[in-house]
């Protein structure tokens, strides 16, 4: 059954054409992709399983963990959701972008076998340091807090999981520069020029949390004889936001290569959407600086510059593609006629079909949970009242939790439909599950904002809401939220799981037959007309986006009306 | 055209943008341009800023600045009293040196932070206003000089929220407002 996973029905030279998207798939590619793909689930569920603990200690009315077991818990959640999770999804994503999308087969797929194995090493190397961790290590969390010391093991399983990770995304690299060299000219698609940029800002995150993992390794086994807390923040935020930047671009290159299979979008402006990728490769990363905004060290200006990325150089690109991306549904099926007022096209779409609602679930909670709260808390003076509170937990629960994981569970679905050739099992749990899922987390996330926002209540800390051992003083007004937050939290692990179980029984036991045509538009994925997409209305897409920019509007304003109620701090 | 997994036409630098988009484009220039100035002129303007300087300083010589000023300062109701406008705080696994101290509202203070071991979160919020909080941090090696004036009299409450080790969440101190601090 094992082998029956990775067998389609191959011509002699390998290649099929998948029947949904009309591309030419080589086995060499589809195999990897389905491999890196069931390592992204495997991830997920264990760092899904460290959730409980996590969200149940947090929850102090239940305090199942003690201290010691819940930084080892958060650690591991921690380290396979946002980083073991996307990683292994984004180098499937990268040979889809690269290799699938052109019609190649993979080039050099050895290396990425070793990639793969180098990943896995370093991934259980890291596992297997934090559930050992004993004094006078510390769980690492996903930051190290150097000169606050974490197995060595753990720095040696990083250094590990990055190598691999740079030597999966070689056979990617190389596919592109066989397309330039050896194909027949022209511009790339926009799917794999998304995915080259994802590549590109990938190898300056991993090169940073090369450097910085090194550094701090050989200050663990002594070789060096100190390390310097500040240099080593500044350096592991370029990995340790750089991964997030990484699935940010993954992500806004998956909507604009699912919404258009499923949901009959189109691109409706090829300058401004490659424009908008390219403003990503030079801004986005200055992003990391937010993470040193709130430190001494650093200069202001400094500090104003690298956290605007450059005059929201990379904001303006998220915000191109918030118009973009929903513009292109809304033109791709105005043009099939599948329009009818202001939101027609977006009501009479294919709502059961979990590819598509994951997709759109994605894209407005990253855009009106995660990306606002984003751009708010990396404004200097704001981020006082952000950092290191439940509020930033919310915030990349927003991007990562809501935003990436949903695109990726949207992207695993297809995956299972297209390659693994597998009818969904509990079929309608599989489409319900993002809705599910969406609300859940949704909640779940808006309560940690406003924990942390409304009552200073810490990240990264075992408990403080209902007890600080020594002083009377707690944060125990924060605790009618906190039971909220609790049981959506569950519920939001339990949807997960629904999606796991959905995800692997399909993919087991799941009727194998051709995927049919209620995954894409009635009149296929691809539709010639003579009229051009640019000249179809927006206007649905505009009113949208107006009232993202009026919740952008009042969130920013509260914020800030939030922090001049301070006393006076610095100059 | 208009498909992300097929090559462009060969002019697709050349068509035209839709009106709605390049509306959209305007807003979102406009409003990146706004989010950088109104953060760049609340520096000049605002009275919350995280800026300070901050100096070099090694574990030995900031244990030394901490205790002469400890030494230097009288108590009040057991919170030490600022000589000057100095004060000095730093972060030890699991406590805050050079807490509980009491100000006075009103006066600018210079608060030194920084870190005798690791790196710890300056988190500080006044007993009644949960809302109000404020998070620096403490770093070893690093002296942070930055300001600050409090208006309102009170009890503000520190803890540490940077990931300090397994008893990281007791550790607490205490700053106290009053109108006047007569010794």
């Amino acid at each position: 059954m094992i082998f029956d996973l990775f067998d389609n029905d191959y011509d002699e030279d390998g290649f099929r054409t998948c029947n949904v998207t009309g591309m030419s798939i080589h086995r060499s590619v589809e195999n990897p992709v389905k491999v890196f793909g069931l390592t992204a689930v495997v991830a997920l569920v264990v760092g899904g399983f460290f959730a409980i603990g996590v969200a149940l200690t947090r929850w102090e009315f239940v305090g199942l963990l003690g201290p010691e077991e819940f930084y080892r818990w958060l650690s591991l959640h921690a380290w396979n959701l946002l980083i073991f999770w996307m990683v292994f999804m984004e180098i499937a994503i990268l040979y889809v972008g690269g290799p699938m999308v052109l019609g190649r087969r993979l080039p050099i797929p050895k290396i990425a076998k070793v990639g793969w194995g180098t990943m896995v090493t370093g991934a259980l190397v890291i596992n297997y340091a934090i559930w050992t961790t004993e004094a006078p290590n510390q769980a690492p969390l996903l930051t190290s807090y150097a000169p606050l010391p974490s197995s060595p093991y753990f720095y040696a399983g990083a250094i590990i999981f990055i190598l691999g990770s740079v030597v999966a995304a070689l056979p990617f690299f190389v596919s592109l520069w066989q397309e330039k060299s050896w194909g027949e000219g022209g511009s790339l698609p926009l799917v794999t020029f998304g995915a080259f940029v994802t590549s590109i800002i990938a190898v300056e995150a991993l090169l940073g949390g090369l450097a910085v993992m090194v550094y701090a390794f050989l200050w663990r086994i002594e070789i060096l004889e100190s390390i310097d807390a500040a240099v080593y923040r500044q350096v592991f935020w370029i990995i340790g936001h750089g991964t997030q930047q990484i699935n940010l671009v993954a992500m806004v290159t998956v909507w604009y290569f699912l919404t258009h299979i499923v949901g009959g979008a189109e691109v409706v402006s090829e300058k401004v959407s490659r424009t908008a990728f390219v403003l990503y490769i030079f801004f986005i990363n200055l992003g990391a600086a937010h993470h040193l905004l709130s430190d001494p060290v650093v200069s202001i200006s400094w500090r104003i510059w690298n956290a605007s990325y450059a005059f929201y150089g990379a904001t303006l690109a998220s915000l191109i593609h918030a118009f973009a991306i929903p513009a292109g549904i809304e033109a791709g099926r105005r043009r099939r006629g599948k329009g009818g007022g202001l939101f027609g096209w977006l009501t009479n779409a294919p709502w059961k079909n979990p590819v598509f609602s994951a997709t759109i679930f994605s894209i407005i909670l990253f855009g009106f949970v995660g990306g606002i709260t984003g751009v708010v808390m990396g404004q200097v003076q704001l981020n006082m009242t952000w950092v290191r509170t439940l509020a930033t937990v919310g915030h990349f629960h927003g991007t990562v939790a809501l935003g990436t994981t949903i695109a990726f569970m949207g992207l695993v679905y297809f995956v299972i439909r297209t390659m693994f050739m597998r009818e969904f099992r509990f079929g309608r749990l599989a489409s319900l599950q993002p809705y599910l899922y969406a609300a859940t987390m949704t909640a779940a996330t808006l309560m940690l904002m406003y924990i942390g926002l409304l009552y200073g209540v810490p990240r990264r800390i075992h408990s403080v809401v209902r007890d600080i051992p020594g002083t009377d003083f707690s944060l125990s007004a924060a605790e009618p939220l906190m039971m909220i937050f609790g049981p959506f939290a569950l519920l939001a692990i339990i949807s997960g799981a629904a999606f796991v179980v959905v995800a692997l029984a399909s993919v087991l036991f799941g009727e194998r037959k051709l995927p049919g045509s209620d995954l894409v538009p009635d009149e296929g994925v691809e539709f010639e007309s003579d009229e051009p997409v640019h000249k179809f209305d927006m206007r649905g897409t505009f009113v949208i986006t107006l009232i993202f920019l009026g919740a952008f509007i009042v969130v920013y304003i509260a914020n800030w009306y939030l922090l001049s109620q301070l006393w006076s701090i610095g100059p | 055209m208009g498909s992300p997994i097929k090559p462009p036409d060969e002019d697709w630098w050349d068509v035209p943008v839709n009106r709605r988009e390049s509306i959209w484009l305007g807003l979102s220039v406009a409003w990146s341009m706004i989010l950088f100035g109104w953060m760049s002129l609340w520096t000049r303007i605002g009275d919350q800023n995280p800026i300070g300087e901050t100096y070099d300083v090694s574990t030995e010589e900031y244990q030394e600045k901490v205790e002469s000023y400890r030494e230097e300062a009288e108590t009040l109701d057991g919170s030490i009293v600022p000589p000057s406008d100095d004060i000095y705080v730093a972060g030890i696994r699991f406590q805050w040196r050079g807490l509980p101290v009491v100000v006075e509202t009103g006066k600018t203070y210079k608060f030194h932070i920084s870190s005798y071991d690791v790196q710890h979160g300056f988190s500080i919020r006044p007993e009644d206003v949960l809302s109000q909080h404020t998070n620096l941090l403490a770093l070893p090696g690093y002296e942070w000089v930055i300001e600050m004036e409090f208006d309102e009299p009170g009890t503000y409450h520190v803890i540490c929220n940077e990931f300090c080790g397994v008893g990281h969440s007791s550790m607490h101190g205490v700053i106290e407002v009053r109108d006047e601090v007569n010794v």
